[in-house]
Formats: structure tokens, C-alpha cells, sequence
């Protein structure tokens, strides 16, 4: 429990700082140092257990369905690297107490630092991988709080977002390193990886698994190419740059690639991808600081070719190498924090940071000289300090590995490492330090108060006396995080000062004469370093940033623009895509069924079909026509009913077809004659090819499925059969309509109220308002006929009024048995009175029909309910019909099915919503006719 | 079974939609009731159907003759779809009365878009998927338009509609062809048919599922069928785009998923391939168009579009625990969606709606509580752990990748990179740019306190994971035992 404790505390007592800060900024301080503290005991008391080679674990479910659980182990890496990230924690969180200013919220920083403290001790103790996962990605997230701490600094918020997108796509990529990596070992928990590396190494998918995973590592730890996000993270309180950006979180990746060393090091790949990417960010980024003057810019920098020094090491893949790495970890955590803390000091003491406006500081402040001195004497790989044992041993890795097959090339590319390494570090001593003291300071320098300098002396003690008694102080600790970066093939320690001259020795002379040599001719390189175009990583990736964009504005505004249209257009395209690949994808044979010869009639009819759709397209701006168009289709249609022998059908679509052309004649009347033709050529193309691609597809399907038999058998067979048996009806499709499918008949005549209302209330506010004045103002387009309601066509249309309704019924009573039934009836009827509009004018018929059609539709649905109400009294379901045989005298014996009284429902709806919208209608066209004035005949009232 | 079985079966949904007509009824014949009063009525009304859900038991029954089916996995989604719509509803109230539309119909259709989508989730045959599909989309359309005074919000119903009845006419189609060749609409049934099929299917089948796909696609958003989403959600009224994004979604997800892995669960050939097309193309384009949008609706638009995509990555998987990362991913989505809007439908200066980008500038210093959120929010969006988000996507891309989808999951991790690029650029704006104009102050207790649940759920699942995660995996372990 005390294990998972380390980890939690700081994330506990984050809270401490922020509630403390009151007290005072000592108390502050003191909190947020004794949480730390409290983790540091907590974790040396696990120290002889793990230098006894012990590993403990604390196992805990979280997820287990997801292989989540809240694993934790200490082995010695974790333990090394824990130790790093809370001793220098505490170190930073003395020298922030002195660093920040009164007016910067110091509680705040406290609470980040605490949060970030204990992400990083999360990372190095966990035990499964996806547990790494969150607390890698804590550490962007609170590091992200860090960088962007001072927020009045433009550049801050430019770092912060750059290196959390950089750290956290790397993130992204590991995480799918991540599953791909458990999927191969059957678990996410590290301590099974580490012993399936065998297996994973022969997975067909370890070179995908390893690139995420390195893409994670590579960019958390700023290596090449991904190199450039770090410096630009400095522009953070110093505090925090030398916490983060040496010590520790940059270290992540690192310790990543050390902790994944025994699942993943060994193979060629692994040994050209991460050790040349060590190599390249080595050389590259000490080159890059010798010429930065920012003081922390050099150090970012440093601190990058630092890193790629350690990746390289891991890179090689021998235990010898990997404990080299561990070494140098430790190192340059001692060393490289301590130069942080001094150039911290110098820009707080000075006022400035700029290795130009410096130099001469050595008199004015003694002692941060002297800690600054000692620490870029081991970062220059000074004998007797102990950056250099550490290069030693690198160098010495380097002369006997072979690159490419080749001896040489990795000795003199890491000696050119070296020698800039020996230069940076040798002007940041002397150009800030040494040379001529001068007077134009920002401030008077003075050496900092004890709290800002102990820390970084504490270091530079270290540093030096690592250096002497290397064995001593360093050796088991880099002994046991050896061993369990190795899985215990790391070989024994024994780190002396001198080892005599050997290859290592001589390349580090040559280095640091060479690099002295540099640095004397430092206005030289200088000027050579200017001539050379300087690729910027960070205009390429702000370049890289800007193309994504623009392309994404390509896409959006091409695709995106807003046109109906094009939407259509694309789905329907898609689907014409996507039905064929299904169409021509299927495995499937011609159709089945024997073909039907092609009649004649049956010919000339898909003729004329064909003819007018064809013209319907070529006219359609022409409205007339085109709704004279639509009526000969429907009528083509409905004769083909007739051939397939289907009456009723055949005479729905003809009373439907009337009454739609002559209410939408109707209100044609009032819009314009022509669809303006504004369309684009070429969108005419496209619509017309996706249009005959559509037509062919679903073309192309009936034909596969009329020549091949459905799965299972027609249904025709069964309402054929219990037709006149069940529903005491022999036309099939009224016993259907009005019995068998009975509660879909009253849906769709309820719909078809409903659509009734709607077309009123669409209408009604027509009336008033502004379209109502345009309306009284509306000229038509054409001239009047001179008279409007022609005497003969008022003399027929009344004499046929009693003829039509008398049909009307004649229709609706033989409905049950012969073609007809109450929704064509109720068609018949409402076209008879239709007539009477047209032939007599609104204003006449209006007079003369005083019928509320709302109440007539609601009545129709009213009378259809009841109907199927009344089975519920008899017991049955609803609308279960019923029937029975009434004789009556003259008329004989017929038959009364309770299906009667439902079919009179769907006539009343029929009639009531053809004759509502007709209403409608007709009241837009009396406001339209202006003072009309000419009545037909009779106008006696 | 007898009528009362079916009623007992069907209580929450009918109970709504009870209540729908009930509400619609108040607010035609009682003039002086306020629109907030009903619309807390029908929050209150989606509890107490929440809680008739929760206490209901009989699970696994069949109701209506088949037509109706009753999981765990329909309980699942539909306590997500009401905790989504009353949400939503809590998050308009005040919306509407300042942007001057308070009609009570409002939240009566939202009542009755949720009995649409209680009846998808539910259905166990064609006829029923449709209806409830139809019932939905139709109060949509509306709501869409509400603002009939605008041309961007008519322009927006009128898109929607048309749009969304071709792919209604494609689901038809695709259905009819699915009839034709299976002689069923029933669910049931037409698994035993495929499950009986010795040789590959026929080619009406194969086209119907295609369209039937495509048709689903639609109501989910994603690609090629998304080109819909970004504009109606930015013309639509913020209320209504809030509420098009939490609920709806997730109906129609488990709409799709229940088809898929339900009735066509043997035919995981043959739609493997469509889902895992959409899937790529969604989460591709939903994060690269989202970079440039400077319109913070549009934005959530395209990210729904993402979001679709990377649920999808669990669907393709086609197993169980792809089922379950669906389900765990569409609750998580839910809520941060949910938050995000509580976060847009904030944002006025002045008494008016603002809803660029820009708007947000230094909001961590004008309203340090509500950058919070919303910064949480978007790391959870983005996928970064310990938030919810990280886990929704971890949960999906598992699937895939024990599926053997590792191209998948790897594309779909890199999408989700592009994707973090602009949710971080939201976070910003907000903590790294000079404050514009405050926002109007106060936001309200409904705002305020929906944020803060979605929030609090966000950041907490980490710790307390129980509930979503338990109720998914039961979920998917009902519906893909029960068909089997």
C-alpha cells in the first residue's frame, strides 16, 4: 500500500499548497517540500529491499475487463528514477521558494508541480502499461500548466501549445503502441512483457508496435526529429525548466525506452532507429546551442544532444551500453539541473540572459561562478567530475560498435558529439563567467541569497563526488537500475576514474582540445554557421500546421458549401457506389426464372412511359406542361394496372391522378408558369449522369429480382384463399383494405387528415400578413378568358352533379365484393364537386357549401375508430370485422360486413381532406380575384 | 401474450408518450402556463420513464408480437438517451425564453423525438425500427426549423428534412429488399435465416443491408452521409443543436448497432467492410475539417462526425467488446457533449448569442470556473488520459485491435491526434489569449449545474468507473448472447 502511496501522496497533497498559501509563502513552500519529503522516506524505505534485488508490487482492480488494473511495481530502474524525480524535486521546490517573485501565485505552482511530481513518480512505478498511459499523459497535461505558468509571456503560450501537441500525439501513437504491444504478450502488465520479449520480437507486428511506442518516447524525449518543441518550452520559470526539461519529464522517454529494453532492444531495428536517432539529436543539438545566446536556449539544446547521447546508448542494444545509459542519466540529472539553477540565478541577479550583455561575473558573484563552473566541467566531460566517467564509457561503447558495417563511424560521429558538447559547456563558463567584468548590467549582480544557491551547490557536491568515488557513491544504484533495465544481464559494476589510455580516453582529449579550439575561434563558426541556410524545425512544423489547414479548408468549403444540391448529389452518388460494389461484389448467378416474352401492348406502353418522362425532363421549366406530363404518366401507370389485371388499382391511380392535376392546376394558378433556368451546364451533367446511373442500378435490381424467386412464398396465396371465408368480401384488395390490413387503412386515413390540416394551416397564413397583400395586388401572368365560367360547361357540370354522386355510391357499395370501395368513392365524389368549383367559380360553390370539412375528416376517422371499437364489445381485437347476410323485401338478400362502416369512415376522410385543401384554394383565389365581378349564371340567392 | 404484458413491457415509452399528448394538451388549453413549467414537466416526465426503466423488470421479453424487444442493452441506451434529453431540455429552458421561442410545443416535441428514440432502441423488427426512426426524425425536423423567423434555422429544418427523407427512402428500400428476400421484417427471424444460409447470400440481401447501412448512417452522421450535420447545427437554434447532438446520437448508434449485430450478426463479412470504411472516413474528416472552423458549433459538428467514427472502430469490430466500447463511448460522449453545449449555450454578451471561436478568448480570467470545465472537456474530447474520452477510445481501439483491425485502430489513433490539435487550440484560446468581452453573468443555475454533472462524470470516471463500464459490458452481453 506504502508503494502506491509514493505515487498518490503528491497528487493528495496538491491541495496543500493552494490552501497553505495563506499562511504565508514559507509555509507554502514548507507544505508542498514535505510532501515531497514524505514520498522520498516512503520510498527509501523500500531501498534494501530493492538492493537486495527485490521487486515489490501492490496490485489493485480498476478495470479488469479492459486489463486495466492499478498495478504498481519497485525494481531497480523505478527506484532510480523516483529517486531522481523526488530528490531534484525537492532541490526545485527550495530554489522556486527564492526564484518566484511576490507577485507571481505562488500556491499555484505549487499545486502544478505536486500534480506533475506525481505523475512522473506514477510513470516510473507502474505496472501496466496502460496506467503508464494515464500518468505519461498527466505529465503533458500538468507540465502543460507549468510551461504556460507565466501567462503575460507571448512566447510561454506558443511553447506550451506546441509542446503539448508534439508530447501529446507522440502520446496518441503510443497509446496504440500500446494495445498492439498487449495484444501481443496477452497482457498489459509490464512485469509479463518484460519476460515475453522473445515473443514479441517474432510478432510480425513488432516493427508497427515499436514505432508507436517510439513515436511516444522520441517525442516526449525530444529527439530528432521531433526535437524542436523543447527549447521553445524554456520560455517557462526556470524553476520549472530545470525540473522538467532536464531532470525529469524530458527523461520520460528515456526511461520508457530503458524500461521496454528487455520486451524490445536487440533486433537491427531497434538498434538503426533509436541509435541513429540518438546520434543525429546528439550532434545536432549541441551544435545548435554552441550559437545560442539565450542562456537557457543553450542549455535547452544541451539538454537535447544530452538526451540523444543517453537514447543513442540505450540504442545499441548491449547491457554494457544500457548501463553506460543509466549512468549518464544520473549524471546528467545532477549536473545539468545545477547549470538550470545558475543560469535561473544569473537571469534573476543580472536581469538578463543573454550570453552577449554577460560576462565578467566571476568576481561579482563568487560562489554561482563556482557552481556553474563545476557543472559545465562535468558536462564537458572533465576528468574527476562525473560527466566525464560517464562519456568515458560511452565513447568507449561507441569505438567498438559497428554501424553499417563500418568501424569508424560511430567513434568519429560521437568525438564530433563531444567536441561541441566540450564547447557549449565551455562558453557558457566563460562567456558569462570569465573575461572583463563590465558595466552595462540590467542590475547590479550579487550572489543570490543561501535558499537559491544551496540547491545547486547541494549538486555540484554530488557531481564531484560521484567523480572521486564513483564506485562508492554511484555503484549499486547503478548497479540495480542496470540490472533491471537488463533483466539481469547487465554486467558487474565497477566504475573506476582511471582506466588507463585506451580509445575512449584519447577521443575525449581530442575532444576537448578541438572544442576549446572552437570556442577560441568562436566568431569564425559564427559567421561559417550563418552562410548555410538553417532549417528551422519550427517554421517547418508551423508550415506543416498551416498546409493541414489549408487543406482542410479545401475539403470543407469543396464538399462543405452549403449547396443542397451537392449534399444530395454526394449521398446519391455514394449510394450508386456502394450498390454496385454490393451488386458486382455478390457472388451470384443469372436470375432463376424463365423470362416472359414482351407483348406488344405491353411495349408501347413502356414506350410512351419512357417518351413522356423523357419529355417531362427535357420541359420542365415549363410548368403546364410539365403537370400535363405528370397526368399522362399517371395514366400510362394505371392503364398498366389494367394489363396486370389489378382494376381497383387501376382506378385509385386514375381518381388519384384527377384530383392531384387538377388541385395542383389549381394552385399553379398562382405561382409563376416557368422554373427560372439559372442552372449551371456542367451541374445539369452531373445531376443528368448520376440520374441515368441511379435509373440504371435500380433498373439493374428489379431485373435480378423478378428473374429469381423470393426466399420465401407470395403472400397472395393466403388473402386469396380467406378473402371471402375470413372478410366476406370477394374483391381481395377492398377485404385487404378495409379488414386484413384494417388498422393500416385507419394510420393512412388519419395521416391523410393530418395532411388536410397541415395543407389548411400552411395556407391559412397566406391569408394574412404580407402574402395576403401580394396576394390582392397579384396580376395574373395571362390574360382571362372573356368569360370565365362558360354557360354549357355550368349547365353540364350541374345537371351531372346528382349523376356523379349517384356513381359515387353505386362505387362505394359494390366496393366489398367488385373493384371500388370508399377511398375511390370518395375520390369520384370530391371530383364532382370539384367541377362545381371550376365550372361556377369559388365564390358560388362557396355559398352553397356550408360543410365544414374539418369536422367531416375528423368524423371519418371518428366513424372508422368506432368501428373497430365496437369488435372490442364483441370481445375480439380491434377491428376485427364481422359480417352476416340481411334479406331484406325488392332488394333481396345482401350482405352487412361491420367492414361497411369502416370504408364509410375512410370515404368521409377522403372527401373532407380533398375538399378542405380544395376550400382553401379557393378562398386564396377570391382574394386573388379582384373584384372579379362576373358570376355565372343564377346568381340568385 | 396478453395486451397487458405488452403494456407492461412497453410502460416507459408509453408512459412518454402519454405524457406528450397530456403536456401538448396543457399548453393548447391552459394559455397562462409557462413554457418552462412544461418543459420541467417533461424532465420530470423523462425521470420518472428513467426510473420506470430502472425498476422494470421482465427483461429479455418480446412484446407485440416481436414487434418490441426488451434488453438490458435497450435499458443501457435508453437511460443514456433520456439522461441526454432531459439534460438538454434543462440546458433550453432559459435558452428559449431569450432568444424569444418559447412555444410549449417545444419541449413536447423533444418529448415525443425521445419516444421516437426509446422506440429505435427497442425495436425488434423493420416496421417498428422505422417508426420509432420516423417518430424521432419528424419532431426533429421541426425543432430544427423553429425559428421559422430565420433563414438559417429554416434553411437548416428545410436541409435536414430533405435530406434526411432520401435516407429514409434508402432505409425503406434497403428494408423492402431485405423483406423480399427473407419473407420477414421480424429481427428474430431473419437471424435464424442467415444463421440457416449455407452459401453466400443473395444479392437483394446484400444490397438491402447496403442501403439499410447507409440509411442508418445518415442518423448517426457519418461519412459520406454527414454533409447535414455541420449545417444544422450551426443554423439551428443553440437549444435544439445541443439537443441534436446528445440524444439523438446515441439512439441511433445503438439503432445501428442492434441491426447490425442483432439480425445481420451473421453477416459480419458482409457489413465489415461498410463500417469500417465509414468509420475511417468519419474520423478522418471530422478531425481534419475540424482544424479551420472558426464557428464553435460547426466545430462541434465536425467533431460529432469524429466522435461517430471512432464509436464506429468499436462496431467494426464486431464482438462483444466492441459492443461494449460502443456503449462505454457513447455515454462518455454524451456527457461531454452535453457539457460542451452547456458551455455554448453560455456564451452571450450583451443578451446575445455569440458563437465564434474568437468568443472564448481569456476566458480563464473572466470566468476561471467555466474555462475549467470546458478545458476538461476538451482533453476528454481529445482522448487524453485519466479523462473519460481517453477511455471511450481506449475501449473501442482494444476491440479493433483483438479483433485484428490494427490498421484501424493505428488510423484511427492518428486521427485522433489531428483531432487534439484543435480541441487544444479551444483551450488556448481560453487560457492564453487576451480576455474580449465577458460573458453575461450569470449563467444560470440550469447551465451551471448541467456543466457541472457532465464535468464532474468527465474527470471522475477515472476513479469510479463502475457504473458506465458494468452497465455497457451487461449491455453488450445482452445483445449478443441473446440472438445466438
Amino acid at each position: 500500500m506504502s508503494l502506491v502511496l509514493i505515487a498518490l501522496l503528491p497528487f493528495i497533497g496538491a491541495i496543500l499548497p493552494a490552501l497553505m498559501i495563506r499562511a504565508g509563502r514559507n509555509a507554502c513552500a514548507l507544505t508542498a517540500g514535505s510532501v515531497t519529503l514524505t514520498s522520498l522516506i516512503l520510498l527509501l524505505s523500500y531501498a534494501p529491499a530493492v538492493f537486495g534485488g527485490e521487486v515489490i508490487q501492490a496490485r489493485f482492480e480498476w478495470l479488469p475487463g479492459l486489463g486495466l488494473n492499478a498495478n504498481f511495481f519497485l525494481d531497480g530502474l523505478g527506484f532510480f528514477f523516483a529517486l531522481l524525480i523526488l530528490g531534484i524535486g525537492l532541490l526545485i521546490i527550495v530554489y522556486a521558494r527564492f526564484y518566484l517573485s511576490k507577485q507571481d501565485p505562488m500556491g499555484l505552482f505549487y499545486v502544478y508541480l505536486l500534480l506533475f511530481q506525481g505523475a512522473m513518480v506514477g510513470i516510473t512505478l507502474s505496472d501496466n502499461i496502460l496506467l503508464l498511459l494515464i500518468f505519461w499523459e498527466l505529465t503533458s497535461l500538468s507540465s502543460f500548466l507549468l510551461i504556460g505558468y507565466w501567462k503575460h509571456l507571448p512566447e510561454g503560450r506558443q511553447g506550451a501549445r506546441m509542446a503539448l501537441m508534439v508530447t501529446g500525439s507522440g502520446g496518441m501513437a503510443m497509446i496504440a503502441g500500446m494495445l498492439i504491444l498487449g495484444n501481443i504478450a496477452g497482457s498489459y502488465d509490464l512485469t509479463v512483457i518484460l519476460q515475453s520479449g522473445e515473443a514479441i520480437k517474432a510478432s510480425p507486428l513488432y516493427l508497427p508496435a515499436l514505432l508507436l511506442i517510439l513515436g511516444g518516447a522520441f517525442t516526449k524525449s525530444a529527439q530528432f526529429p521531433f526535437h524542436f518543441w523543447l527549447p521553445h518550452a524554456m520560455a517557462a520559470p526556470t524553476p520549472v525548466s530545470a525540473y522538467l526539461h532536464s531532470a525529469t519529464m524530458v527523461k520520460a522517454g528515456v526511461f520508457l525506452m530503458a524500461r521496454m529494453w528487455p520486451a524490445l532492444a536487440g533486433t537491427p531495428e531497434w538498434f538503426y532507429i533509436v541509435a541513429t536517432a540518438g546520434l543525429v539529436t546528439m550532434i545536432v543539438g549541441a551544435w545548435i546551442s554552441i550559437f545560442k545566446d539565450d542562456l537557457k536556449g543553450l542549455l535547452a539544446f544541451s539538454t537535447v544532444s544530452q538526451l540523444g547521447l543517453m537514447t543513442m546508448l540505450l540504442g545499441f542494444g548491449t547491457p554494457m551500453a544500457a548501463l553506460a545509459a543509466v549512468f549518464h542519466i544520473l549524471n546528467h540529472a545532477t549536473f545539468k539541473a545545477a547549470l538550470f539553477m545558475t543560469a535561473g540565478i544569473v537571469d534573476h541577479e543580472v536581469g538578463t540572459r543573454d550570453a552577449k550583455r554577460l560576462g565578467g561575473l566571476v568576481t561579482l558573484m563568487p560562489i554561482t561562478a563556482t557552481i556553474a563552473m563545476i557543472a559545465a566541467a562535468s558536462s564537458a566531460g572533465l576528468p574527476l567530475f562525473n560527466g566525464f566517467l560517464s562519456k568515458e564509457m560511452m565513447l568507449y561503447e561507441a569505438s567498438h560498435t559497428y554501424y553499417l558495417g563500418q568501424e569508424w563511424i560511430l567513434p568519429v560521429l560521437a568525438t564530433v558529439g563531444a567536441v561541441f558538447s566540450v564547447a557549449y559547456s565551455a562558453r557558457y563558463a566563460i562567456h558569462v563567467f570569465l573575461g572583463k567584468e563590465r558595466h552595462d548590467y540590467p542590475s547590479h549582480p550579487h550572489d543570490p541569497p543561501f535558499g537559491m544557491w544551496a540547491p545547486a551547490g547541494l549538486l555540484v557536491v554530488l557531481v564531484v563526488a560521484i567523480g572521486l568515488l564513483p564506485q562508492a557513491i554511484a555503484g549499486p544504484l547503478v548497479q540495480v537500475a542496470s540490472n533491471a533495465v537488463t533483466n539481469g544481464t547487465a554486467p558487474v559494476v565497477d566504475i573506476k576514474i582511471w582506466h588507463g589510455v585506451n580509445a575512449a580516453l584519447i577521443m575525449s582529449m581530442i575532444a576537448l582540445a578541438l572544442g576549446l579550439l572552437l570556442l577560441w575561434r568562436y566568431g569564425t563558426f559564427v559567421a561559417l554557421r550563418q552562410r548555410f541556410p538553417r532549417p528551422e524545425a519550427k517554421d517547418i512544423f508551423d508550415r506543416l500546421v498551416d498546409r493541414t489547414a489549408a487543406a482542410a479548408t479545401f475539403v470543407t468549403d469543396g464538399l462543405q458549401n452549403g449547396s443542397l444540391q451537392r449534399y444530395l448529389a454526394t449521398m446519391v452518388a455514394t449510394m450508386i457506389l456502394v450498390g454496385a460494389a454490393g451488386f458486382f461484389g455478390g457472388s451470384h448467378g443469372a436470375g432463376t426464372r424463365a423470362t416472359l416474352p414482351i407483348s406488344p401492348l405491353g411495349l408501347i406502353g413502356w414506350l410512351l412511359l419512357v417518351a413522356a418522362c423523357l419529355t417531362l425532363v427535357f420541359f420542365h421549366h415549363r410548368r403546364l406542361l410539365t403537370l400535363i406530363l405528370v397526368g399522362v404518366i399517371g395514366l400510362i401507370v394505371s392503364l398498366g394496372f389494367f394489363y396486370f389485371a389489378a382494376p381497383d388499382l387501376a382506378l385509385t391511380q386514375i381518381s388519384v391522378e384527377v384530383v392531384t392535376v387538377i388541385l395542383l392546376l389549381l394552385a399553379l394558378n398562382f405561382l409563376p408558369k416557368q422554373t427560372p433556368v439559372a442552372e449551371f451546364a456542367p451541374r445539369r451533367w452531373r445531376d443528368a449522369v448520376l440520374a441515368g446511373l441511379a435509373g440504371l442500378g435500380v433498373a439493374g435490381l428489379t431485373l435480378a429480382i423478378t428473374t429469381r424467386d423470393f426466399f420465401a412464398g407470395s403472400i397472395s396465396e393466403f388473402h386469396l384463399a380467406n378473402s371471402y371465408p375470413g372478410g366476406g368480401g370477394t374483391n381481395v384488395v377492398n377485404v385487404i383494405l378495409v379488414d386484413f390490413r384494417g388498422f393500416d387503412t385507419y394510420g393512412e386515413i388519419i395521416v391523410l387528415g393530418i395532411a388536410a390540416l397541415a395543407i389548411f394551416a400552411l395556407l391559412e397564413s397566406s391569408l394574412h400578413g404580407k402574402a395576403s397583400k401580394r396576394l390582392a395586388n397579384w396580376v395574373p401572368e395571362t390574360a382571362r378568358a372573356f368569360d370565365s365560367h362558360p354557360l354549357l360547361l355550368v349547365v353540364a357540370s350541374r345537371a351531372l352533379l346528382p349523376f356523379a354522386l349517384l356513381v359515387g355510391i353505386f362505387i362505394f357499395l359494390r366496393g366489398h365484393n367488385e373493384p371500388g370501395g370508399g377511398f375511390i368513392a370518395g375520390l369520384v365524389v370530391s371530383i364532382a364537386l370539384i367541377i362545381q368549383y371550376m365550372a361556377s367559380g369559388f365564390q358560388w360553390a362557396h355559398a352553397r357549401v356550408r360543410v365544414d370539412y374539418h369536422a367531416v375528416i375528423g368524423l371519418g376517422v371518428l366513424v372508422a375508430g368506432l368501428t373497430g371499437v365496437a369488435a372490442w364489445i364483441a370481445e375480439r381485437p380491434f377491428l376485427t370485422s364481422d359480417f352476416t347476410y340481411v334479406s331484406l323485401p325488392v332488394v333481396g338478400t345482401f350482405e352487412v360486413a361491420t367492414a361497411m362502416a369502416f370504408d364509410v369512415g375512410v370515404f368521409l376522410t377522403v372527401v373532407g381532406a380533398v375538399m378542405l385543401a380544395l376550400a382553401n384554394l379557393s378562398r386564396i383565389g377570391r382574394l386573388a380575384e379582384t373584384g372579379g365581378g362576373s358570376h355565372p349564371i343564377a346568381s340568385q340567392h | 401474450m396478453s395486451i397487458g404484458a405488452d403494456i407492461v413491457a412497453a410502460l416507459p415509452e408509453l408512459f412518454l408518450a402519454g405524457t406528450a399528448i397530456i403536456l401538448l394538451m396543457l399548453g393548447v388549453f391552459m394559455r397562462d402556463i409557462s413554457t418552462r413549467s412544461i418543459g420541467l414537466l417533461a424532465v420530470a416526465a423523462l425521470a420518472f420513464a428513467g426510473a420506470l426503466i430502472y425498476l422494470g423488470d421482465g427483461r429479455g421479453t418480446v412484446a407485440f408480437n416481436g414487434l418490441f424487444l426488451n434488453d438490458g442493452f435497450g435499458d443501457f441506451m435508453k437511460v443514456l438517451v433520456l439522461i441526454g434529453a432531459a439534460l438538454t431540455i434543462v440546458m433550453a429552458l432559459r435558452g428559449l425564453e431569450q432568444e424569444q421561442m418559447n412555444q410549449f410545443e417545444f419541449p413536447v416535441l423533444l418529448v415525443l423525438a425521445t419516444v421516437g428514440m426509446l422506440m429505435m432502441i427497442s425495436a425488434n423488427d423493420l416496421i417498428s425500427l422505422y417508426m420509432g426512426l420516423e417518430l424521432q426524425s419528424l419532431a426533429l425536423y421541426v425543432v430544427a426549423a423553429f425559428r421559422r423567423d430565420s433563414l438559417r434555422s429554416s434553411e437548416a429544418g428545410l436541409k435536414y428534412f430533405v435530406l434526411g427523407s432520401l435516407a429514409s427512402g434508402m432505409l425503406l428500400y434497403g428494408m423492402s429488399m431485405v423483406y423480399g428476400f427473407t419473407g420477414s421484417t421480424s429481427f428474430d427471424v431473419l437471424a435464424q435465416v442467415f444463421a440457416s444460409q449455407e452459401d453466400a447470400p443473395s444479392i437483394g440481401l446484400i444490397v438491402g443491408i447496403v442501403f439499410i447501412a447507409a440509411g442508418l448512417a445518415f442518423k448517426i452522421s457519418a461519412v459520406p452521409f454527414h454533409m447535414w450535420t455541420p449545417d444544422v447545427y450551426e443554423g439551428a437554434p443553440t437549444p435544439v443543436t445541443a439537443f441534436l447532438a446528445a440524444a439523438p446520437k446515441v439512439a441511433a448508434m445503438a439503432l445501428l448497432v442492434r441491426v447490425l449485430m442483432g439480425p445481420f450478426g451473421d453477416l459480419v463479412a458482409q457489413w465489415q467492410q461498410i463500417v469500417v470504411f465509414i468509420a475511417l472516413a468519419s474520423m478522418l474528416l471530422g478531425s481534419f475539417a475540424a482544424i479551420v472552423q472558426s464557428n464553435i458549433k460547426r466545430l462541434m459538428a465536425y467533431s460529432s462526425i469524429g466522435h461517430v467514427g471512432f464509436a464506429l472502430v468499436g462496431l467494426a469490430a464486431g464482438s462483444e467488446a466492441g459492443v461494449r466500447g460502443v456503449a462505454v463511448y457513447m455515454a462518455i460522449y454524451l456527457f461531454m457533449t452535453v457539457g460542451v453545449f452547456a458551455v455554448i449555450l453560455a456564451m452571450r454578451v450583451n443578451g446575445r448569442a455569440v458563437e465564434a471561436m474568437d468568443d472564448l478568448k481569456g476566458l480563464s480570467k473572466t470566468n476561471p470556473l467555466m474555462a475549467l470545465a470546458m478545458a476538461a472537456l476538451m482533453f476528454s474530447m481529445a482522448g487524453i488520459p485519466p479523462l473519460a474520452g481517453f477511455f471511450g477510445k481506449f475501449y473501442v481501439f482494444m476491440a479493433a485491435v483483438e479483433a485484428g483491425l490494427f490498421e484501424l485502430a493505428v488510423i484511427g489513433v492518428l486521427a485522433s491526434v489531428v483531432a487534439a490539435y484543435y480541441y487544444l487550440r479551444i483551450v488556448k484560446v481560453m487560457y492564453f489569449d487576451e480576455p474580449v468581452e465577458a460573458f453575461d453573468k450569470p449563467v444560470g443555475s440550469e447551465l451551471a449545474s448541467v456543466l457541472a454533472i457532465s464535468t464532474l462524470v468527465i474527470v471522475l470516471f477515472v476513479l469510479i468507473p463502475g457504473p458506465i463500464v458494468d452497465g455497457a459490458a451487461t449491455a453488450a452481453e445482452a445483445l449478443t448472447s441473446a440472438g445466438r
